[in-house]
């Protein structure tokens, strides 16, 4: 087998988690924020399909498929609530919500 | 496929409400709540006909435990739909089917975490729990707190969701199967390790551990109350399925890595949530702050990484979720007159004796006062983790439960001692009435007779330790 190892890709993976939990906690605007949930979930996905690939059991790559249509639902649930957040608040920026304190 | 009895009642109900909700209009629409309540209740009874057994690839198991669990998230969900008949037909009128068949649904993942025996389906029932709760949050979304709620839950579950999967990968990794008990027997590495942490730290996101809590005052604050009394009870249970699941997977577990960080948990989330409720002046913030005291000793019961310290924790939640579901109604039924405001109470007892002496029986049983449910459930807990050899968090435990009565009683102190400005009573629907008694004769019936609900929740416990070896579908 040539071409890169087992560790790239989980680095790769780690990379892609680590900006997309950057991202979370750092960007203010809703779609960057629902934008980077996705990059976790697609680390996580990347993860799993390299395990199964350099492990040699179906089963990762299985999950990997569960794992997309779980996040798909909750990035479709994530849109909506965005839409609705910016049709109620007008704006798209995390700091406007702040109606409620803790 | 007779193991799966439960949980296919549950998603074959809410296939029959989504069919209901996209036929035809015609009549009265109150009608949909008490069809998922009587659907609810009637796959509840289902639970005691159920066979023990396996599913063919051995993925999903049922046995005491899984009933158990079962029975409890059926109660919460069936208490949540009486109580949402009133709210739901006087709030969003026209979008009371999609209401009920989004809080079915989120209880059909809890019924599958209940029993799962592999990674995948945990994690697709946790989600199914989940995703559901997004937008039940939001169904008061004309309101911008409401939305707002909403948002910060879902910013929260969808982190979660995302160390968890990102977790389990290495779990997966680390074990080449999606079997737990394939995977928690495997040699231990830093990879699994590494793994078990983050599925934690989603896993204690959607019980709200501190420091994963930031998200419950505002979402109880904010979200449809009927469905709050559901989200501050029902995940809780399913997070407990959920960590004893992965940890008796094998009948030995994987609380080599879990204990530690299960007990300092549980004592910042004892601490915070306690401390918190202390100076909170509005009502539904001061149960959640509050339930994130409570979800602290379900983690101390975790932590003690006994079957035992599992029995006392279901037995607690029972109690639990009668109590806190019932404050909640009432919360529900009077702060939509009066407003959230603990001043709104001034005077209930003379207003509307009724609620009051409820809400008094729903907060002593919270705050662990002798012969109403609470109390059976913190002896017993405290009970098992002094056995366990957990003497210093017992007595932790108990101050802080001594520090809740403080909070506990403020509500109690307004209604009964202060005097009312408008001496009316306060008008309840018949179906919220109906959810109040049905809360009231659960933690009353607890408080009298725990003996036999202690003994099935031991029993539950000790299940997890018989589950017999998977079917495997070798690749």
């Amino acid at each position: 087998m040539t071409g890169p190892g087992l560790t790239a890709y989980l680095i790769v993976a780690a990379v892609m988690f680590a900006l997309g939990l950057y991202g979370v906690l750092s960007r203010r605007n809703l779609v960057a924020i629902v934008v980077s949930v996705e990059l976790m979930a697609n680390a996580a996905n990347l993860n799993l399909v390299a395990f199964s690939r350099f492990g040699g059991h179906p089963q990762g790559e299985a999950f990997a498929l569960f794992a997309l249509a779980l996040t798909v639902a909750e990035v479709v649930v994530g849109l909506a609530l965005v839409v609705l957040a910016s049709r109620v608040s007008g704006t798209l920026e995390a700091d406007a919500m702040s109606e409620l304190k803790g | 496929m007779e193991a799966l009895l439960i949980p296919l009642s549950v998603a074959g109900l809410a296939a029959l409400l989504l069919l209901a909700d996209i036929a035809p209009a015609k009549g009265d629409a109150r009608g949909i709540g008490s069809f998922a309540a009587l659907g609810l209740f009637g796959t509840l009874a289902l639970t005691w006909v159920v066979a023990p057994g396996a599913d063919p690839s051995g993925s999903y198991v049922s046995d005491a435990f899984t009933v158990f669990v079962q029975r409890l998230v059926l109660l919460a969900g069936a208490l949540a739909c009486v109580a949402s008949i009133d709210h739901a037909d006087a709030h969003f009128p026209k979008r009371q089917g999609e209401f009920y068949l989004l809080l079915v649904a989120s209880v059909f993942g809890m019924t599958l975490i209940a029993g799962a025996r592999e990674l995948v389906l945990l994690l697709v029932g946790f989600e199914t729990m989940g995703i559901p709760q997004y937008v039940l949050a939001a169904m008061h979304k004309d309101k911008k707190v409401g939305v707002e709620g909403a948002t910060k839950l879902y910013l929260t579950g969808a982190l979660s969701a995302g160390l968890t999967i990102y977790g389990a990968s290495f779990l997966v990794g680390a074990a080449g199967t999606t079997f737990l008990p394939q995977i928690v027997t495997t040699a231990p590495s830093a990879m699994l390790g590494f793994g078990a942490l983050l599925v934690l730290a989603g896993i204690a996101f959607k019980l709200g551990a501190v420091p994963f809590h930031m998200w419950i005052p505002d979402t109880y604050a904010s979200a449809p109350a009927p469905f709050v009394a559901f989200l501050s009870v029902a995940p809780k249970v399913a997070v407990l399925a959920t960590v004893a699941r992965i940890s008796w997977a094998s009948g030995e577990g994987m609380f080599s890595w879990w204990t530690g960080d299960l007990l300092v948990l549980a004592a910042l989330t004892l601490t915070v949530g306690n401390l918190f409720a202390l100076p909170q002046r509005n009502v539904r913030r001061l149960l959640a702050w509050s339930g994130i005291g409570h979800a602290g000793l379900v983690l101390l019961a975790l932590g003690l990484a006994t079957t035992d310290g599992i029995g006392a924790a279901l037995f607690y939640l029972t109690t639990y979720v009668v109590s806190n579901i019932g404050a909640f109604v009432v919360a529900e039924a009077v702060g939509g007159k009066v407003g959230d405001e603990v001043e709104g109470w001034n005077g209930l007892a003379r207003r509307s004796p009724g609620l009051a002496l409820a809400m008094l029986l729903f907060l002593l049983s919270l705050g662990g006062i002798p012969f109403v449910a609470g109390f059976w459930g913190k002896v017993l807990l405290f009970r098992t983790a002094w056995a366990a050899g957990q003497s210093a968090m017992v007595f932790y435990g108990a101050l802080l439960s001594v520090v809740s009565l403080f909070y506990y009683l403020k509500i109690a102190r307004a209604m009964y001692v202060e005097p009312a400005k408008d001496p009316t009573p306060i008008a309840v629907g018949r179906a919220t009435i109906l959810a109040i008694v049905l809360a009231l004769i659960g933690v009353i019936g607890l408080g009298m007779f725990p003996a036999p609900f202690y003994d099935s929740a031991e029993e539950a416990g000790t299940a997890l330790l018989v589950t017999g070896p998977v079917a495997l579908v070798t690749p």
